[in-house]
């Protein structure tokens, strides 16, 4: 465990100090808020789910592209490689790249919320809160596992390009960006059944203080148990022996 | 003398190329053996197999008596890293402090770093280093965990001559302190300064193995060429090889050839004795083994 710690603390002095990663990552979800959401948060309701929904947008940016691109790279780089004949046990690295791309994916939400309550009526108790954040968590994990399989599905170099080509229209179709409603009809059949779209409706309902919907937990726990299987598969199938 | 780590009969392949070959390999404690072999000839896989990062297809590793592959054997296994590869993001001492937290007894840090000449260096960026200032932080890494195995990539290549004398300095003194040290080198000269033992590695196989003076006297042949307008007799020696009215003896007494070709009145014109490179002495231990 003081191990998961040291490694921890070297990703995330790794990634503190590349500005180029930290800024777009924490960044983006809050400036496109102010540019798309803010204006059309007229109350407290529509200020919630926006909010909401530009939080699941920022955990999806972060959990997506740590796993998913930086574990391309990890796999191309030597330093890595060194770091498995180290003497530790077998699950460290991967626990503690897990508590970075989770502390960092709460920090991505905390940037949009804080933007929120300073630009909209946002209002959110306590309570809330904490069913947000178990929402939020609850999609993170199906996203990181697709993010992992992309990682070892695809070279290094192609990784980047895939994860974008899968990322806008999961965000977009999703409903991260704007409501399901007032997309055009075509994207609307294909927002319900996609992992983000589930996703959203947890954290919507979560916001707006309704039970969870229970097709929305069964598809999300039907998305991650696939993209755990096919993180696996992609895993197996992707070692060099 | 206790084994410290061992190969038996490792086979291991990548798709169609067979890169070990049914290798044995043992390392004794408080031993330097020398692992040298042209490029391709299977030494950074043998090294990846002993450092737990391969599995060998067919055949066992052992590191202190466990698989390489169970992290408890790598306790007291020490490796240099390839140099190119440093997280560019930490800093020096970030990078020594990273690794010995794996160990349960490091050694004290600043005293190492005087010894490499890399007091001065520990708070700046890894990516700042230049390549024989990395060449050396990958040494120090291999042994700031104070194991009692250290596995040496090419310790010293591209180094200038007084860093690559600290480094033998230091490999020694880990030496006499009891440790064990397998290094995989280019350099002849770097065997004969360190090692006590050499296994000479080849297209997978170990194609010779001894101490520094018998792998010296079997790769110290001279080339002997000459014109001769008949095929010469020459009882004791072999591998004459005849190229139009050219020949060429491999032989590691070119004294006693000469002397023989003289006294049998053998005519002969144009000759050349030449120390033949390692690169030749090893094509010549393949035919003769194969």
């Amino acid at each position: 465990m003081r191990l998961v710690g040291i490694h921890l603390k070297a990703e995330l002095l790794a990634l503190f100090r590349v500005p180029g990663f930290l800024i777009p990552s924490i960044g983006f979800p809050p400036l496109f808020f102010i540019m798309f959401a803010a204006p059309n948060a007229a109350n407290t309701q529509v200020a919630n789910q926006l909010t909401a929904s530009f939080m699941t947008f920022a955990v999806f940016t972060v959990v997506f592209f740590q796993f998913g691109v930086n574990t391309a790279q990890e796999r191309e780089n030597p330093w890595y490689t060194y770091l498995k004949t180290l003497p530790a046990p077998p699950l460290t690295r991967t626990l503690a790249l897990l508590a970075t791309g989770l502390l960092f994916a709460a920090l991505a939400a905390l940037a949009v919320a804080l933007t929120g309550a300073l630009s909209t009526p946002l209002e959110i108790n306590a309570g809330t809160w904490a069913r947000l954040s178990l929402a939020l968590l609850l999609g993170a994990v199906p996203m990181g596992l697709l993010g992992v399989s992309l990682a070892y599905l695809f070279s290094p170099k192609a990784a980047l390009p895939v994860a974008n080509l899968i990322y806008l229209p999961l965000s977009f179709l999703g409903g991260l960006w704007m409501p399901p409603e007032i997309l055009p009809r075509w994207a609307q059949s294909i927002s319900v059944t996609l992992p983000t779209r589930h996703w959203a409706e947890l954290v919507w309902a979560a916001v707006r203080d309704r039970p969870w919907p229970q097709t929305s937990l069964l598809f999300l726990a039907l998305y991650t148990l696939a993209f755990a299987a096919l993180a696996g598969w992609a895993w197996r199938r992707a070692r060099p022996e | 003398m206790p084994t410290v780590a061992a190969l038996h009969q490792v086979h291991k392949r990548y798709r169609a190329h067979p890169a070990l070959q049914g290798v044995d390999l043992t390392l004794n404690r408080g031993e330097v053996l020398a692992l040298l072999g042209p490029n391709g000839a299977g030494k950074t896989t043998l090294v990846k197999i002993l450092s737990g990062l391969l599995r060998p297809d067919r055949g066992r590793a052992e590191l202190f008596g466990r698989d390489p592959g169970d992290h408890r054997a790598r306790r007291l296994l020490g490796m240099t890293p390839q140099e190119t590869g440093f997280p560019p993001t930490l800093r020096v001492r970030e990078v020594i402090e990273l690794v010995q937290a794996h160990y349960e007894n490091p050694l004290p840090l600043s005293p190492l770093l005087a010894r490499l000449g890399l007091d001065r260096l520990a708070g700046r960026s890894t990516a700042a280093l230049s390549g024989g200032e990395k060449r050396k932080l990958a040494v120090l890494l291999a042994f700031a965990g104070n194991p009692k195995l250290a596995l040496l990539d090419e310790p010293t290549t591209g180094l200038d001559v007084e860093s690559r004398r600290a480094l033998w300095r230091e490999i020694r003194a880990f030496r006499d302190r009891g440790g064990t040290v397998l290094l995989t080198t280019h350099y002849l000269e770097e065997a004969e300064a360190l090692a006590d033992r050499v296994v000479i590695l080849h297209r997978g196989r170990v194609l010779a193995e001894g101490s520094v003076a018998e792998i010296r006297a079997m790769v110290g042949v001279k080339k002997v060429r000459f014109t001769s307008p008949h095929p010469p007799s020459l009882p004791g020696f072999e591998a004459i090889r005849e190229n139009g009215t050219r020949v060429t003896v491999y032989t590691s007494d070119a004294d006693a050839l000469v002397r023989m070709l003289v006294t049998n009145g053998h005519p002969f014109s144009n000759l050349e004795i030449t120390p033949v490179s390692l690169e030749e002495a090893f094509l010549k231990l393949t035919q003769e083994k194969t």
